[in-house]
């Protein structure tokens, strides 16, 4: 168990910095960009050679690090800066193997994220990135619930991002993720067909072992590698026996259930194995799906956990405080989590 | 605490396709890098590379493999996995109990296939087998997928230390008790990616390379994959042991993002920490497995930076004057090089040095040599400052 102290966070969505004004952004053509601005972290010289998914993770992660100095930077990302990827990868081809710039291949190094931001920083700390796919963040959890186990007083930056890049969603497209026909996110979640829309953004958080003042604590994490949903159920009730306190409940599922339909057994079932009763809320329509988004799904259940300034755009019943929420979350229904976090 | 041991290794390289081989090679001196004959680039003619011979039928013949979205980075994974695995002579029901972790250290993934990938990325294929096969994930996600392996599994990528940062994550899951044991490493297959990536950089060398030489043009990139079976000391007892990873850390040099500060702080601190963790002094290293990739700003920042630690330098060499760089593999072949060290007393010697840095007058082992081996010490850096220090130890 850990605790969570200051937390950033950038999407497609305003509402997550105005939940009580702004309106839900709209996705457009299956996809929804994280908004492009509140750089104001990042010098404007180093802005202007980054990639989204750099630009998202140093202006979340440094807008932290830059006022509270931390001992080390994990960072969950599947895919890191694609967009430059395949800029360098389009000049290979194109070029026939000419003469090239190396700025798009330095840049598109998936470690660059926790690279330059350790640079920024001068820290000379931990410094890693975890990219398995759809549990790039998670194993960032598991590796900072280690980091605080082996160095009790110590403070730790983890975070997640992955951008839409033309390489991830062609490629994802290819491999069937997306829906084939045009939808709006926010009929996303009933839909009956395969696939879902393209996501983006980054979430970052300061963590350590210190109760006080922290916004919630981390109290259970799990990772599975299986497609077979009995054996999800076993695990999911496995996990809940070992990390839920006695005579506690699970008070809200955030489920991360995407609009594909080919999922949904495995979000049904996570849900069955809690009290009927337990509320669920969903964020993907509001978000997209990205291989790092369970690192929006535990910031917006710290935000819960906060205040209930958040009900209302994740349809949670009013009346609903909650104490702990379970976070499940299925990439490809071949790699799942869950994550409990508990108020403070 | 029980310490960590190493029961098993596995391991394929430009230099053998087994760990005796490659410590045959290892003992004279052969250096594996030479033209290329499998892969497909204009730098075939230009440029020597550590290449793997075996092209990817033979490997899916002699792994039995007919899936046709498997990677040439993943075959190479594979036959290190399965030497490993049978080396440490783990039952199928270990390798898919909860508590067996696979951790896979990558820089490269299915991106070998880079003009299958640019057909792809740039909608210009129809029904591509590979579109779930190029990120770093896929390769570990293979391997799981074919072993059944049901206890944590992850993907790391912090450049050319991914690998030991791998070995090091797993000794972790072990000593926290959310594995009980550990197959760990990782691997990287020759890609115009990288191939173009480093030759822009132009730290690429026309000639074999010469870690630590006072006129060293460069790095040569090679392919391969490693796995070692990582275990307590105590669930081993009727094994065979290779050595114990006694030490590990991992720092960042916070300097540049594909360069090392001048007075190398990210290299010392990793070496430092790893004699901390390992608790021991820089003299009880016998060895040093050096990063030395032979490029201008390695060799000199990693001299200065061993120079701070040792009062007297143990003997040093560098294995990529064998075996090229390897990338994400490079952590853990060299890691199978100290272990290979340990369990047979021996020191390999660095080639094609003539002449040592002025900085530092450091020279590397130039002979094969039987010695008393107790501690190797294994460094690997990588872009983006990420810097990672091993210790074997002799059991």
């Amino acid at each position: 168990m850990f605790y969570i102290h200051q937390s950033s966070c950038i999407t497609a969505q305003q509402a997550f910095i105005d939940p009580a004004t702004a309106a839900i952004t709209e996705s457009v053509e299956n996809k929804l960009f994280a908004l492009d601005t509140n750089y104001d972290s990042i010098p404007p010289n180093v802005l202007r050679r980054l990639g989204k998914a750099v630009k998202m993770g140093i202006a979340t992660g440094h807008a932290l690090i830059s006022k509270h100095p931390v001992d080390g930077i994990v960072i969950g990302t599947a895919n890191g800066g694609l967009e430059d990827c395949i800029k360098f990868l389009n000049q290979i081809i194109e070029f026939d193997e000419g003469r090239l710039t190396p700025t798009n291949f330095v840049q598109s190094t998936t470690n660059a994220i926790a690279g330059q931001l350790s640079i920024m920083s001068s820290n000379k700390g931990y410094n890693i990135t975890h990219v398995h796919r759809g549990l790039a963040f998670e194993n960032a959890l598991i590796d900072i619930e280690m980091l605080l186990q082996e160095n009790p007083a110590n403070t730790y930056l983890i975070g997640g991002v992955d951008e839409i890049s033309e390489y991830n969603y062609t490629i994802e497209d290819l491999a069937g993720a997306y829906k084939k026909e045009l939808i709006s996110n926010t009929a996303l979640l009933q839909s009956t067909t395969d696939g879902s829309i393209a996501g983006e953004g980054a979430a970052m958080f300061l963590v350590n072992n210190n109760k006080e003042g922290a916004c919630a604590a981390v109290t259970g994490i799990k990772t599975l590698h299986d497609s077979d949903p009995e054996n999800l159920r076993e695990q999911l009730s496995a996990f809940l026996q070992e990390y839920l306190p006695k005579n506690e409940t699970v008070d809200l599922l955030l489920s991360g259930k995407n609009g594909d339909v080919r999922l949904n057994k495995y979000y049904d079932l996570c849900a069955s194995v809690l009290p009927p009763n337990t509320p669920v809320a969903y964020y993907k329509h509001l978000t997209g799906e990205f291989f790092t988004a369970s690192a929006i799904a535990l910031w917006l259940g710290c935000r819960v956990l906060e205040t209930d300034l958040f009900n209302n755009l994740l349809a949670i019943p009013s009346a609903s405080t909650a104490k702990n929420i379970l976070l499940y979350n299925t990439s490809k229904g071949n790699q799942h989590s869950f994550i409990l976090i508990s108020k403070v | 605490m029980s310490r960590i041991v190493v029961t098993g290794i596995g391991i394929i390289s430009a230099i053998g396709h087994s760990a005796e081989s490659n410590r045959l090679s290892l003992q004279k001196g052969f250096c594996g890098v030479t033209s290329i004959e499998l892969f497909p680039t204009r730098y075939a003619a230009l440029l020597p590379f550590g290449e793997i011979k075996l092209s990817n039928e033979t490997l899916k013949d002699q792994l039995k493999v007919t899936n046709k979205s498997v990677t040439r980075t993943s075959l190479l994974a594979q036959h290190a996995f399965e030497q490993a695995i049978k080396d440490s002579a783990l039952s199928n029901a270990e390798i898919i109990s909860h508590d067996t972790a696979f951790i896979n250290g990558n820089t490269v993934g299915g991106m070998c296939l880079t003009d299958e990938l640019y057909q792809d990325a740039n909608r210009k294929s129809t029904n591509s087998p590979f579109v779930t096969s190029y990120d770093l994930g896929s390769v570990t996600l293979y391997l799981q997928e074919l072993y059944g392996i049901r206890g944590i599994c992850n993907t790391i990528n912090t450049a050319c230390s991914s690998s030991a940062n791998a070995i090091m994550y797993g000794a972790r899951l072990i000593k926290q008790g959310k594995a009980k044991r550990a197959i760990v490493g990782g691997v990287d297959s020759l890609a115009k990616f990288t191939i173009n990536g480093f030759n822009a950089l132009h730290i690429l060398s026309a000639e074999k390379c010469k870690p630590f030489d006072q006129n060293r043009s460069g790095l040569n990139l090679g392919e391969a994959a490693a796995f070692l079976i990582l275990e307590r000391e105590e669930d081993s007892t009727d094994k065979k042991i290779y050595a114990s990873l006694s030490g590990y850390a991992n720092t960042n040099d916070a300097y540049h993002a594909s360069s090392l500060s001048d007075t190398g702080e990210g290299p010392y601190e990793a070496m430092a920490e790893a004699l901390r963790v390992a608790n021991l002094q820089a003299s009880d290293i016998s060895f040093i497995n050096a990063h030395g990739t032979g490029t201008e700003n390695n060799d000199l920042v990693e001299s200065i930076a061993m120079k701070r630690l040792f009062q007297s330098i143990p003997p040093f060499a560098s294995s990529k004057s064998n075996t090229g760089h390897t990338l994400g593999a490079a952590g853990a072949i060299e890691a199978v090089y100290s272990i290979l060290s340990i369990q047979h007393q021996e020191l390999y010697p660095s080639l094609h040095f003539q002449t040592p840095i002025d900085e530092t007058g450091f020279t590397p082992l130039q002979s094969f040599q039987k010695n008393p081996v107790k501690h190797v010490m294994s460094n690997s850096f990588g872009f983006a400052g990420n810097c990672s220090s091993l210790i074997f130890s002799a059991i």
